[in-house]
């Protein structure tokens, strides 16, 4: 690695060194609390998998170029020169992390491997090594915020194509619209996901519940956050706040899609909406009595897995639990402690990479089986994107026997007139 | 060598401690859920009773609570040499407290700590740092324990709480002085090597990841949000 390259990429890294992650960065006493925290390491057990020899890896450059220790005595910290090979052991660090931070809760520091991986990851991105794919996604995404007056005719066209499987579920007085969209004023923006499954059960369930709601232009999903450029990051969650402010709605509500929500929430600041997930919003109205469910529409024991980002990181874990009481008699909880529950193995990006870790998910993910089939479940209910497919590769390849569905798509199918 | 360590301990801790807090805070919150209320109290909690490491590993725990309530009346204990704190006399005893366990318990952690790092996995995550300074306190413990061993239970009667406190409050004072007893004393080694790694150990606290016992309150608090 050139000279050049080098100091670029550790301009990247000193940006990134706030007051959290310098505690982060200066204080791990290596105690190995954290080994048995990672799913990768509970189903693969090799060192390079366990949440604090990951962070070593982006520590041991710290140490090298940002303390004084790694300077007058490199030896003793194993200080580390930012080289291409350190740039491979941040990728396999940083691309086997799903940023679950279910290490977090076993640090006695509380030490966020996610945030250490996030230098990894934007170092990557640095030296033009991290994968293309999400790139290309994040400025799909951007490019769209950008000239939306381009696909605007198409967008709202396929939403029309769309309306009359919402009606089919939920029938509308005449005169009313199935779905929404630029609605100035309503009080609820729904931000859904690229694809029939994440508008048409949402839109059914507002329209029950008799919501002045509207339809985003944009997808939730933040492909930035997934490759960790915090630049792209912002840009992508500024369309979103733009169009939110634009309609002046008091609620953004984000769909099935846990880095969605918890970039929605966390970092788009205080604005003059509020941020809720769709979940949120559903145990709402159940509260409310705006909507009613049919607790016979599914039969057989239901069980649910808490999406990461929405759970442990998001705080939404007694409104799932609070929806399915209205769905089931028969709920199995997989983990009596949401903060403790496995992740599903796909988060951080993996899944948006397809194929290329399908096998690496399969086999980091053999806890995450274990815990669903402990529970005898017929129905495996998940409120994220992310987790339900990777939930269904798991189904597949290890032949859970359950039936992976979003939670809003039960609670559309089970409304009850 | 005890002012240029202290030194270095002071300037180094504080110079760090500096260059940390002015760094700007994170934009988001890094709390995990479900939250807990009042978030600074369990930030306390889980900063000095260490709650994680009973539930997942409590052999660890056992020995790093006894390791840390024994490190502090080892700072109790030393303050006492330097002077007499009615305070610290609520329970009445005598100096050095402890009756010698506190030593004992101290370098029995240690050993623990040590041995367990030669186990994998915790072997493939330590790194240099991390032995040097459970050996470096270790042989401070070791040291500092056998003179106090020595007069509580062998009945070696040459040097007294008196003579450690007149010492020591020589060195406070910056009128540093060793007492003749001490000089000749046959431990007067003891007390050399007690003192000469209690000050590696110090200088090397500010540059190491020691800070953890600064750091790790404001690292819980943002935890618990």
């Amino acid at each position: 690695m050139d000279e050049k390259t080098r100091n670029d990429l550790l301009k990247l890294f000193q940006g990134k060194l706030n007051q959290a992650m310098r505690f982060y960065l200066e204080t791990c006493t290596r105690c190995g609390v954290c080994t048995e925290a990672c799913h990768v390491y509970a189903s693969m057990p090799q060192v390079r998998y366990i949440a604090a020899y990951r962070a070593e890896i982006v520590r041991r450059i710290y140490k090298k170029y940002f303390k004084g220790q790694g300077k007058a005595w490199p030896s003793v910290g194993e200080s580390k020169e930012l080289s291409e090979m350190a740039l491979q052991e941040l990728y396999d660090a940083a691309y086997s992390c799903t940023g679950c931070r279910r290490c977090m809760v076993y640090c006695p520091f509380g030490i966020d491997t996610q945030m250490v991986m996030s230098i990894a990851k934007l170092l990557l991105i640095g030296a033009h090594t991290e994968p293309e794919i999400l790139t290309m996604l994040a400025d799909t995404s951007i490019e769209k915020g950008r000239s939306l007056d381009l696909f605007k005719e198409g967008f709202l066209a396929g939403i029309k194509n769309l309306e009359a499987e919402v009606v089919k579920r939920w029938r509308l007085e005449a005169g009313e619209t199935a779905i929404p969209v630029d609605v100035e004023g309503a009080n609820l923006l729904y931000v859904a996901l690229a694809g029939a499954h994440s508008i048409i059960p949402a839109a059914a369930v507002f329209n029950a519940a008799r919501e002045n709601w509207t339809l985003s232009f944009f997808e939730a999903v933040n492909f930035g956050a997934f490759v960790g450029d915090p630049a792209k990051t912002k840009l992508i969650l500024e369309r979103i706040v733009n169009e939110a402010k634009r309609l002046k709605v008091k609620e953004v509500c984000i769909c099935e899609c846990g880095t969605a929500y918890r970039v929605m929430k966390h970092l788009a600041g205080k604005q003059p909406f509020t941020v809720s997930s769709v979940t949120e919003v559903h145990a709402r109205y159940l509260k409310e009595g705006r909507i009613k469910l049919d607790k016979t529409k599914f039969s057989g024991p239901i069980t649910y897995h808490h999406p990461c980002q929405i759970a442990r990181n998001g705080g939404v874990i007694e409104e799932p639990l609070y929806i399915l009481r209205h769905l089931t008699n028969d709920f199995r909880d997989m983990s009596p402690e949401p903060k403790y529950n496995w992740c599903c193995g796909g988060g951080g990006g993996l899944v948006a990479l397809g194929e290329d870790t399908l096998d690496f998910r399969m086999k980091s993910s053999t806890v995450k089986v274990d815990q669903v089939k402990k529970t005898g479940a017929k129905i495996l209910a998940t409120a994220c994107e992310n987790c339900h497919t990777q939930l269904s590769n798991l189904n597949e390849r290890y032949q859970m026997g359950v039936e992976v569905k979003f939670l809003t798509s039960m609670v559309a199918d089970a409304l009850v007139r | 060598m005890v002012y240029l360590a202290y030194g270095v301990f002071l300037i180094g801790t504080v110079a760090r401690l500096v260059k940390i807090f002015r760094e700007p805070k994170n934009p988001n919150t890094l709390q995990i859920y479900p939250e807990r209320r009042p978030r600074w109290l369990w930030a306390l909690h889980d900063t000095f009773l260490l709650p994680t490491v009973r539930r997942h590993k409590p052999l660890l725990w056992v020995f790093l609570m006894s390791f840390h309530v024994a490190f502090l009346l080892l700072i109790l204990g030393h303050l006492e040499l330097l002077a007499e704190f009615k305070v610290f006399q609520v329970i009445p005893h005598e100096v050095f407290l402890g009756r010698g366990f506190v030593g004992l318990i101290l370098s029995l952690c240690l050993l623990f700590f040590l041995f367990r790092r030669f186990k994998s996995p915790v072997r493939e995550l330590s790194v240099p740092e991390d032995y040097y300074l459970l050996i470096l306190l270790f042989l401070t413990v070791i040291f500092g324990s056998e003179m106090d061993w020595a007069r509580r239970w062998y009945g070696y009667g040459e040097l007294t709480a008196s003579d450690y406190r007149a010492y020591l409050s020589s060195i406070f004072l910056l009128k540093p002085a060793v007492p003749e007893t001490m000089m000749f004393a046959g431990h007067s080694f003891m007390m050399v090597l007690h003192v000469f790694f209690a000050n590696l150990f110090i200088i090397f606290f500010p540059f190491s990841n020691l800070m953890h016992s600064i750091l790790s309150l404001p690292m819980n608090k943002l935890r618990r949000g």
